[in-house]
């Protein structure tokens, strides 16, 4: 009867993320909050280890003070309850300090005998959360797992990497990270949406984490960010005759020396 | 004395590698040093100009176990800069090596200078749709994607190769290896791909893009729901923010709408042709030429052409 934490991340959805022509800025005036797509697989395995073997599922998450609008989300998920720490460094954490301050938080919170992260977040991708917070811990690490399985303390995990398939097997308590394939998120019903509100949550403020002021100092600094700029001819033939377009698509690849 | 250091699994990355590394002992005048998995790959980077080679010995075959003794070696001659080939096993051994050392990590530079004494990298952001700079402390590790440079010319001096022996994580065991699965296409290396997506009503319709990949000698790949969801085509084939990124000649998104995730896998190709029939699907955006229409009479027609032309 595993007791699982899942560590979650509140971004902006890049699909309402727009670039400014002018100088490339982002808008992301009307960008609304999502929680990161892999962090819902993370969510969706946590929940699915407790249907299967029992326990419990608790969520984590670090964000600014808009981490609060996933709460409800994240608990309608499957998690049981859900911790938050909402902090202005979140605006500029890096792997470090993100790691630094789930650490501390599950220190605090702990143990448990499986963390669970997704693979990296849909805004930074950064791909370092879980192996950095096993190595805070001093836990063992199976990062990158496409499938999970429990028989009492033991957790093997099956891994996909390029063209490698391995099983690492490992005696809890430790950090895993999932991959994108490794479930398909449920979407939440009616009844699990109501039942979320029902959910406890709990804030965790950061000086409760007793972390010393350079840990929340990111080593990696951001200084600037700009869309990117496809520079493409964007030349479309749209006739209503298929065979002219293939005509003139086909004298434009020989023009380019392609076909 | 401080120093630069490297690490792949795959020796052809750590090569790459060697070229962003060499550029930092200029700028820092500190040495190199490549760790490496097997004697063979510690001769050929110090052929290429690594200062030093080490072969790490271990019982162990599982890079992501020795990342302790990664990091030991590291701290040890208090390294400054840590870069590692980007794949996933890369990206574990890194992460550990970063948090050990409190230290800095960024995950797929594209490109990599010092500036003012510090690391500047440049990385994607949301999928693809942003870059950014961020500006690193030392000692700072940093993963860069295959095939982002060139691999060095041999060096005149040949480094120095040492064995050191490494203890592998005790705690985790490795089973049921299973290599390849795949069927070895390199999708990274053909020079014109046609990528397939949900255009596609059913499996069997693929046909069509590999009858124009044909003509064109090149491969077919696919957007991610293809391979993920459809499992119409292979994982090794999708292209995308977690698949492959590619840069062919040419690249035709055939019924793909040409969301950032996957348009990040395929926009430093030099050519992009999209086939869809959405007018307003954002892929003619990412576009050179485009073809509004029907993929079912568009693609027959096209193959047609490429053949009538010779498929150069």
């Amino acid at each position: 009867m595993p007791r699982c934490l899942v560590c979650y991340k509140w971004t902006l959805d890049e699909k309402d993320i727009k670039i400014k022509p002018d100088d490339l800025s982002l808008d992301t005036a009307r960008a609304k909050g999502k929680i990161s797509d892999f962090d819902r697989n993370a969510i969706e395995e946590a929940a699915s280890l407790v249907e299967r073997h029992g326990g419990v599922a608790h969520a984590l998450t670090y964000g600014t003070p808009a981490v609060k609008q996933s709460l409800k989300d994240a608990l309608s998920r499957g998690p049981e309850s859900v911790y938050w720490i909402a902090d202005n460094s979140a605006e500029t954490a890096d792997g470090f300090v993100t790691a630094n301050v789930l650490a501390a938080a599950i220190r605090k919170l702990g143990p448990y005998d499986l963390i669970l992260c997704g693979e990296g977040s849909s805004d930074l991708f950064n791909q370092q959360t879980a192996v950095r917070i096993a190595t805070l811990l001093g836990l063992p690490c199976i990062s990158f797992v496409q499938k999970i399985t429990i028989e009492g303390d033991t957790i093997k995990a099956t891994r996909k990497l390029a063209d490698t398939t391995e099983v690492a097997t490992v005696k809890g308590p430790a950090v895993l990270s999932v991959l994108g394939t490794i479930n398909h998120p449920r979407i939440p019903s009616l009844k699990q949406v109501l039942a979320a509100a029902k959910k406890p949550n709990q804030e965790i403020k950061i000086p409760e984490l007793g972390l010393a002021p350079e840990c929340l100092q990111p080593r990696a600094v951001r200084k600037s960010v700009r869309g990117f700029a496809a520079k493409r001819k964007k030349i479309t033939y749209k006739e209503t005759s298929a065979a002219a377009n293939v005509a003139n698509l086909a004298g434009s690849l020989a023009a380019e020396g392609l076909c | 004395m401080p120093g630069i250091f490297i690490f792949s699994e795959d020796t052809a990355l750590a090569k790459q590698l060697l070229t962003p590394a060499l550029e930092l002992k200029q700028a820092l005048a500190q040495p190199v040093t490549a760790l490496t998995l097997s004697e063979d790959s510690a001769k050929e980077l110090a052929a290429l100009g690594a200062d030093k080679a080490v072969f790490l010995q271990s019982a162990s075959a599982w890079p992501e176990g020795l990342s302790q003794a990664i990091h030991g070696l590291i701290a040890g001659a208090g390294g400054s800069v840590f870069l590692v080939g980007g794949t996933l096993r890369g990206k574990h051994v890194a992460a550990h090596v970063a948090a050990k050392l409190n230290a800095a990590m960024t995950t797929d530079a594209k490109s990599l200078k010092i500036a003012e004494g510090k690391l500047l990298a440049t990385r994607l952001l949301y999928a693809g749709l942003a870059l950014c700079d961020e500006e690193l402390a030392l000692p700072a590790a940093v993963t860069i994607p295959p095939r982002t440079f060139l691999p060095p010319n041999a060096a005149a001096n040949a480094g120095a190769v040492e064995t050191v022996k490494a203890d592998a994580d005790p705690r985790v065991a490795i089973s049921d290896v299973v290599q390849g699965g795949g069927t070895g296409v390199d999708i990274a290396a053909a020079s014109k791909l046609v990528a397939v997506g949900r255009g596609f009503r059913n499996r069997g319709d693929l046909k069509l893009a590999e009858d124009l990949a044909a003509a064109l000698r090149g491969e077919v790949a696919c957007s991610r729901p293809v391979a993920e969801d459809e499992h119409w085509l292979p994982l090794e084939r999708y292209i995308g923010i977690s698949g492959h990124t590619v840069k062919p000649d040419l690249y035709v998104a055939v019924g793909i709408s040409g969301q950032v995730q996957h348009v990040v896998g395929a926009r430093e190709s030099k050519v992009i042709v999209a086939v869809n029939n959405d007018e307003h699907a954002p892929i003619f955006e990412s576009a050179d030429y485009g073809i509004v229409g029907d993929l079912y009479e568009v693609l027959p027609l096209l193959t047609a052409a490429v053949r009538k032309n010779g498929g150069r």
